[in-house]
């Protein structure tokens, strides 16, 4: 299976599920969770089923493409299930039965793992599925997020695409993937990580990191005072904010003693959004609430 | 055998029908999602002591109670409970007989009223006598209820009361468990009990092993369970080994199979902690054994076993000479899977993580440890403290000057030098990918930088002991630098205001004292601690980093490691409260060298059952709470004072005890000392017996309180005595 159908099968998968296949936000971000489809979304009473492929930055795992596992852009598919469905565990595991994996031949682990995003103000608690002693996915049952406590609990379903994909190709490298039958995923990114990875330890331009960092908070605080209640376009900076940081966090820029500072800053402008979003949508009247109910999964997937 | 038995068997069942308290066995199974392997120990003990104080205030009998359990599974197995309640006689006492009729004899309202609210008919009131007078009374007999009615009613409040240190939501009961629990089984016998926790109802249907296929079908779930008493049996048709005890023997037996194959064993040092982990993670265990390749063995020895155990749970192997093998165990959790490509997986995970440590190991090569130092300006020891640099630097002139107080001067430089690398390691890749390797990568890398022998020693061993019971350093450089650094850590988080309170430790300062004070006492290291709290203290206030105020009392840190002290005497010595109290509170000086208390302790504990101690303290007591009361301070005596042969007598056994005992303490054979207190016994007795302290003439009674004051001062040298619980004498005078 292809890296390209493997996203297709999940898509495929997780839409007889009954999930809107929502797309990648194009904002930069380490990981699939700072998109609004789940940060904001998981909050409040509204149901939300979603699915989409998320590319993740973190510059300070790139290897300037040498090492075979590790990388600063890789792809993550992620699925949000809000309220958290009693067959959540059951749905995933036949998400891994619809990629061709035979759970019945390998051994598959639910090992604890407990999860919190200290930039997001957001835990839960879940485990990483393992694979024959690799970690596929994170599972994880959200409990706070943006600081406010989840009710109803969104479950939230990390794949790491390339592992996974790696398992299934039997390949040892991730650049030997096959992202089609003839274009292998090293011909699509390696070059990129290798430049990536210059820009991110060397090149970056911290005064221009800082201030940015600085100006973007600002903006975003300021957009959250605006009458109309600019809550999504605020989210975005709180989102850069956070990937700024990142950099210069590889870029050796942050001292330990700043670094606390730094997170505390990203939080409360993450706190203040999912606040401001709660209320927001309060006084909309919750509109998804009046959805109509999705029929159950296991219905649909028989209609299919 | 079974058709001889059948009959007797019959007859019996017929019996205990006819008396219509039967027995059944019970199961509650709660079924979860994998519940964290660390919590379900406890879980288990929880439930099994929640079910038994249920029993009991339901007043339900069984014969035996346990529990079982898998990281999918609680379940509470109690055999023959008695189908019924056992009854329950109650007398309801109402008002007074007085009020209760009037005087002709008819039943007031006060007396139809309290009937009425018991149910009964005023003629079934009795009269009861109680010291007050009498009283209208009412006989109740409860009659048991049936236990599933019982059952029904209460096992929600039990499963309401399981805690776990970390619990979660996940529906809209927002009732809190450590993972969401998805069904519940309760059955007593074959009968099953209704009940609702969770917005789960319970039945008898439970979930079997994910991934359980036998002859080639997949068995799966769900599960009808039929009988309470053939749960473990059911559940083990479905790929579940409900018992903990089950799963260890079958793990222990597989991998002696494996290992034995591989002319190995596994190692012993993780052994127990990494079957437990396994035992508890699985439902049916399957262990496998996987090989690396011999590359990696060229690693350091604990990196391979970190790589292996930390992220992947593995059992390392040795070989019979004790070396590492290229082989590790994993423990699955499926008989049924395809084993080859089970072990093939957990080779390529492992090899990964194997090749991130080679790749760390070169790279931190490639700079020394020296030149790494400056990188700990990045390393923050504490948000109030300052850096690992600060801290080192610390660290380094406290052990050098400790090295001084030994009259080891000649180590001086090592102590530096030790001192200054001792957390170089923590800017290491290595360091950073597996945390418990400080120290033993720093080990490691000083010797690759061509480090002295001590020096690299001295690194290593500095975080010994790392838990309570954990081996000591053993060259002194190692000592010293272990003891500077925790010293440094005790003293700084005392000077910020951070003194643990309570029974929680979470910056680890009482396992720090403690292991001050087994370094000190088990490798006789004379060092005077409350020179080495000032000193410490000293030297933070010298790098302007202290936010100690100006009342901050060294002595409050001596009062922690001393507390410590007697933690440690009490629990490797057997040594009693009064004995430790008695030593340690005497006068500061006394306190600054922990063998040396420990010798006191030892010594007084020693003559504790001689037979003439307990009087001796009696009569030291009562001189003792003179000399208090009258706060009396001086020793010099006139002897042409003395009225009584008792007073001079009593003289004559202090001036020469003074001398014996003094002779002893400086040659700390306190055993002796103590000795030499005994001769005061009868002339103790005798001076109380003979004299009155309180004499008209104040010559007289000044100068027996002098000499009261120097027998006193004498003891004191020794121990507080007035601590000594004499619970003998106490019984005697009695």
């Amino acid at each position: 299976m292809t890296f390209q159908e493997i996203i297709l099968s999940l898509h495929q998968f997780w839409k007889s599920q009954d999930c809107i296949l929502t797309q990648p936000y194009d904002t930069e971000k380490g990981a699939g969770t700072f998109n609004p489809s789940t940060f904001l979304r998981a909050i409040g009473p509204e149901p939300w089923r979603a699915a989409y492929i998320e590319p993740c930055r973190r510059p300070t795992d790139g290897r300037y493409g040498e090492n075979p596992n590790r990388l600063q852009h890789y792809f993550q598919y992620q699925v949000v299930l809000k309220p958290a469905p009693a067959d959540s565990q059951d749905l995933y595991l036949q998400s891994l039965a619809h990629l061709g994996l035979d759970s019945y031949q390998h051994d598959i682990q639910f090992l604890q793992d407990d999860w919190e995003s200290p930039t997001l103000g957001a835990w839960g608690l879940g485990w990483e599925v393992r694979l024959d002693g690799m970690e596929i996915t994170q599972f994880t049952y959200f409990q706070e997020v943006g600081s406010l406590e989840m009710n109803p609990v969104t479950v939230e379903l990390t794949y790491g695409l390339e592992r996974i994909a790696m398992y299934l190709q039997g390949v040892d490298t991730v650049y030997d993937l096959q992202w089609t039958e003839s274009v292998l995923y090293g011909e699509l990114y390696h070059e990129s990580e290798v430049q990536w990875s210059i820009y991110n330890f060397e090149a970056a331009d911290v005064t221009l990191l800082q201030t940015s960092f600085d100006r973007f908070e600002q903006e975003g605080l300021q957009l959250l005072e605006h009458p109309r209640g600019l809550v999504l376009p605020a989210y975005d900076y709180c989102m850069k904010c956070s990937h700024f940081f990142n950099i210069l966090d590889a870029r050796g820029a942050i001292s330990v003693a700043q670094r606390t500072g730094y997170i505390g800053r990203v939080r409360n402008l993450a706190r203040k959004c999912a606040q401001a979003y709660y209320e927001q949508r309060e006084h909309m009247g919750f509109p998804l609430l009046a959805r109509k109910a999705p029929t159950s999964g296991q219905k649909l997937r028989k209609k299919l | 055998m079974a058709s001889q038995n059948k009959t007797p068997t019959k007859t019996k069942n017929i019996s205990s029908r006819k008396s219509k308290v039967t027995s059944l066995p019970l199961l509650l199974e709660i079924g979860t999602e994998e519940i964290p392997t660390k919590f379900l120990p406890q879980a288990l003990q929880d439930l099994a002591d929640l079910g038994t104080q249920l029993f009991r205030e339901c007043r339900l009998n069984y014969d035996q109670i346990r529990t079982v359990g898998t990281s999918r599974r609680l379940a509470l197995l109690v055999e023959g409970v008695q189908s019924r309640q056992s009854s329950l006689t109650q007398e309801v006492v109402g008002p007074p007989k007085a009020a209760g009729f009037d005087a002709s004899g008819a039943p007031t309202k006060a007396a139809q009223g309290f009937a009425k609210s018991q149910g009964v008919l005023v003629e079934q009131l009795t009269i009861k006598e109680t010291p007050k007078g009498l009283y209208l009374a009412v006989e109740r007999r409860e009659k048991g209820e049936s236990a599933k009615k019982v059952l029904m009613a209460s096992l929600p409040g039990l499963l309401a009361k399981l805690n776990f240190p970390k619990a979660m939501r996940w529906n809209a009961s927002q009732i809190k468990f450590a993972r969401p629990i998805r069904w519940l089984v309760a059955l007593l016998g074959v009968h099953t009990i209704k009940m609702e926790f969770a917005g789960l109802t319970s039945d008898e249907m439970t979930q079997g092993h994910r991934f359980c296929q036998i002859k080639g079908k997949k068995k799966g779930q769900p599960v009808r369970l039929t009988n309470a008493a053939s749960y473990v049996a059911t559940m083990k048709k479905h790929g579940v080994l409900v018992d903990p005890n089950e799963r260890w023997v079958i793990i222990e037996q597989q991998m002696q199979d494996l290992t034995k194959s591989a002319k190995g064993k596994v190692d012993p040092v993780h052994r127990a902690e990494l079957i437990e982990e396994a035992v508890y993670g699985v439902e049916y265990p399957h262990a496998i054994i996987g090989k690396f390749s011999n590359e990696f063995l060229a690693l350091p020895k604990p990196v391979l076993i970190s790589s292996m155990k930390e992220h992947q749970g593995f059992l390392s192997v040795l070989g019979k000479d004790g070396e590492l093998l290229p082989k590790f165990i994993a423990v699955t959790n499926t008989p049924w899977g395809n084993t080859k490509l089970m072990t093939k997986g957990n080779e390529r995970v492992l090899a990964a993580r194997l090749k991130d440590a080679q790749h760390f190991f070169q790279e931190d090569k490639k700079q020394t440890l020296h030149d790494r130092v400056p990188a700990l300006d990045g390393v923050i020891f504490h948000h109030k403290l300052g850096t690992m640099r600060q801290k080192v630097e610390r660290v380094q002139d406290l052990a050098e000057w400790m090295a001084g107080q030994l009259g080891r001067d000649d180590l001086k430089s090592a102590c530096q030098r030790a001192g200054l690398l001792s957390k170089a390691d923590l800017t290491t890749g290595m360091v950073g990918e597996f945390p418990n390797l400080q120290g033993v990568m720093g080990e490691e890398y000083a010797r690759h930088d061509g480090e002295p022998e001590e020096i690299c020693k001295a690194i290593g061993e500095h975080y010994l002991p790392r838990f309570p019971d954990d081996q000591l350093p053993v060259s002194l450089p190692g000592n010293l630098v272990a003891c500077a650094d925790r010293c440094d850590s005790i003293v700084s988080f005392f000077a910020a205001g951070m003194a643990p309170s309570g029974s929680e430790d979470p910056l680890g300062l009482r396992r720090a004292a403690y292991g001050v004070v087994r370094i000190i006492t088990e490798n006789s290291l004379e060092l005077n601690i409350v020179a080495s709290v000032k000193k410490a203290l000293d030297i933070l206030d010298g790098q302007g980093r202290s936010v100690r105020g100006k009342t901050q009392n060294p002595l409050d840190v001596v009062a922690f490691i001393l507390d410590r002290l007697r933690f440690y005497g009490r629990n490797t010595m057997g040594l009693p409260e009064d004995v430790m109290e008695a030593v340690t509170r005497v006068r500061p000086e006394h306190t600054a060298d922990v063998g040396d208390l420990l010798l006191r302790m030892r010594a007084l504990q020693g003559i504790l059952s001689h037979q003439d101690f307990e009087t001796l303290m009696l009569g030291f007591k009562r001189a003792h709470r003179i000399v208090e009361k009258e706060a009396w301070r001086q020793t010099a005596v006139i002897p042409e004072h003395f009225q009584h042969e008792s007073e001079k007598r009593l003289s004559r056994v202090l001036t020469k005890a003074q001398q014996e005992v003094t002779d002893c303490v400086t040659v700390k054979d306190y055993a002796g000392a103590l000795q030499n207190l005994l001769p005061f016994k009868a002339p103790i007795d005798d001076f109380f017996a003979a004299v009155l302290v309180n004499d008209s003439d104040p010559h007289i009674r000044e100068n027996r309180l002098s000499l009261l004051t120097a027998i006193d001062h004498l003891f004191l040298t020794i121990a507080d005595f007035s601590c000594i619980q004499s619970v003998g004498v106490d019984v005697a005078r009695g």
